[in-house]
């Protein structure tokens, strides 16, 4: 009995008549004539479109016919339309990035290649130019951990942990506590700690901020070691000791940036980096002083764009994107709250030395960030 | 001429009701296997688009060293050989064993022929110096991102050459099961699944002659 309604069975099962496998064969045939042909003449978008639409229609006369979808059971052609959707998704969701996120801007400080060499001739020997020097630097950069009078314990500092150095302590500096190697901990910064790699400072600056940091400890600072010197990466019988040498981790944006359009050095020299702009503006054009501010004091941590983000701190804490949402964008009195008293217990530092008009003009400045993205 | 005898006596595994019941889960099994197959060359065909959306100056000045000569008769001979498996198939199932043999052999030439075509291809990019990174040397391509497109150009044709070998694998197994008789009106499903393959080595071409060849 089973044998007898196998063969019933079977008999439903299609076989593709010689006649209509021949003429799909002469319509592929026909159509491959067809899409070489029309490739020849000039359609311009539409080439690719019509290219399209023809090979679809040659594969959906194999699936239906040559493998018999069409005869099929519905389910068999649901599994195979199945991968195509999937395929779609694919293909859609990689486009997004690809071609629909902004055009990446790429702050040149970050593509710098290996920094010039030192214009002093021995920067490792401490003066007191470049002490004061480092001072000034210290202010801007450093205050948000390491406090204003470096004592480790800045506004967001409570933060981080590892705690941010107290320079006045003496012992347990990671590198040591000499200029080379505070000028090394300065380049590379302390991975996996919140201490970040400064290495976009130019290179007089990283050694005036050594030279100021090691002298506010309480016993004098011991002279470098030819291992020192090593270690640093400076040649102590080159002046200035040399040319630095930058390791080449560059993230996938600023690669395929650089393919698009890598600035020579003349170009590099001759363009400052605006964060307002989405290109590169010529040096000497006039740039607000909002924009300048920007870059002075809020670029490190919130971005070129304002979306935030960890572009220099490795904390844990993630900073947030200046929106019309934040809290501290809700009005020009917030704004000014924020960002004169700092957020204390957050990264956030307070910065009070900007006078209310450039107050007012920063706010506005950042809200135009803010609404760009 | 007709060999039903052989296949009357093929016994459906146990754990199938019916012989009808193995043949259509065979057959859902093989359209599943083909659904990884699209999703594999599914991954090449974005990276295309990509590379296409951005780049397709680039694109457009390195597919024009593509031979749509070769291509095009390429095209045509994998459809003959499409038309002839699908000839074989309904042979089969007719239970034509002696017209079914000279499909699957005429189906394995044009397979044969379509590989030859390709090397002749390959030797002429090879001696273009028209290959993948860093062993590109070709001076005609000014733009410095064409080894991309000839990477992405031999990955696709590579693998799709790959499965042309592979389906010449096994449309030379199920000759050899023909010609000793295996397959009937009653039984065919490995000439079917086989065939399944084959045209779908055939529907990837489809795709890529027109993309590489015709419209970069």
């Amino acid at each position: 009995m089973e044998s007898h309604s196998d063969k019933n069975k079977h008999h439903h099962h299609h076989i593709l008549p010689t006649q209509t496998a021949l003429m799909i064969g002469g319509a592929l045939l026909f159509l491959t004539f067809v899409t070489v042909w029309i490739a020849g003449v000039d359609l311009g978008r539409l080439n690719f479109v019509v290219a399209m639409a023809v090979a679809t229609t040659k594969a959906s006369l194999v699936a239906l016919f040559f493998m018999n979808l069409y005869y099929d059971r519905k389910e068999n052609s649901v599994i195979f339309a199945t991968s195509f959707v999937f395929l779609a998704i694919f293909f859609v969701l990689t486009s997004m990035d690809l071609f629909f996120r902004g055009k990446v801007v790429v702050d040149p400080n970050l593509m710098a290649a290996p920094q010039a060499a030192s214009k002093l001739k021995k920067p490792w020997i401490s003066t007191p130019e470049l002490v004061a020097k480092g001072k000034e630097i210290f202010a801007a950069q450093c205050v948000a951990c390491h406090g204003a009078d470096g004592q480790g314990n800045g506004p967001a500092a409570s933060a981080l942990n590892p705690a941010p150095r107290n320079f006045h302590v003496d012992a347990g500096w990671k590198n040591g506590r000499k200029a080379t190697l505070v000028f090394k901990t300065l380049k590379e910064g302390l991975p996996p700690s919140a201490m970040a790699s400064y290495a976009s400072l130019p290179t007089d600056d990283r050694w005036a901020l050594s030279h100021y940091v090691i002298s506010l400890g309480p016993t004098a600072v011991l002279a470098d070691t030819p291992e020192d010197f090593k270690k640093a990466g400076v040649n102590p019988d080159q002046e200035g000791g040399g040319a630095e040498s930058v390791a080449a981790t560059i993230p996938v944006d600023l690669a395929l940036d650089q393919m698009e359009v890598a600035p020579t050095e003349s170009e590099r020299n001759a363009h400052l980096y605006d964060p307002s702009q989405t290109q590169w503006v010529e040096r000497g054009a006039p740039q607000s002083r909002a924009a300048q501010i920007y870059s002075e004091s809020c670029v490190q941590c919130h971005n070129s764009n304002a979306q935030g983000g960890i572009k220099i701190l490795r904390a844990s804490v993630i900073v947030p994107a200046l929106s019309g949402q934040s809290e501290g964008m809700r009005s020009q009195e917030s704004f000014n709250r924020f960002v004169i008293q700092g957020l204390p217990g957050n990264l956030m530092p307070g910065f009070g030395h900007y006078s209310s008009s450039e107050l007012r003009d920063l706010y506005h400045y950042v809200q135009g960030l803010a609404s760009n993205h | 001429m007709s060999n039903g005898e052989n296949a009357v006596q093929h016994h459906h595994a146990h754990h199938f009701a019916s012989a009808d019941d193995e043949f259509e889960a065979s057959k859902q099994g093989m359209w599943i296997f083909l659904v990884t197959e699209v999703l594999m060359f599914g991954g090449l065909f974005v990276a295309y688009g990509i590379l296409r959306g951005l780049y397709p100056e680039m694109v457009h000045e390195a597919h024009k060293l593509l031979a749509v000569k070769m291509g095009a008769i390429n095209t045509v001979v994998l459809i003959t050989s499409s038309l002839t498996m699908a000839l074989a198939v309904s042979s089969t199932q007719k239970g034509q064993r002696d017209r079914a043999i000279l499909y699957l052999v005429a189906t394995f030439l044009f397979a044969c022929c379509f590989l030859v075509v390709k090397y002749f291809e390959y030797s002429a990019k090879f001696h273009h110096g028209l290959l993948p990174g860093a062993h590109f040397t070709n001076e005609e391509l000014k733009d410095p991102k064409s080894p991309l497109f000839f990477s992405l150009y031999f990955m696709m044709t590579g693998l799709h050459g790959v499965h042309v070998l592979i389906g010449m694998g096994v449309i030379g197994w199920v000759l050899r099961r023909t010609l000793r008789g295996d397959f009937g009106p009653q039984f065919y499903t490995p000439v079917e699944l086989v065939g399944f393959y084959w045209h779908f080595v055939d529907l990837v071409w489809i795709y890529l002659f027109p993309l590489l060849y015709l419209v970069g």
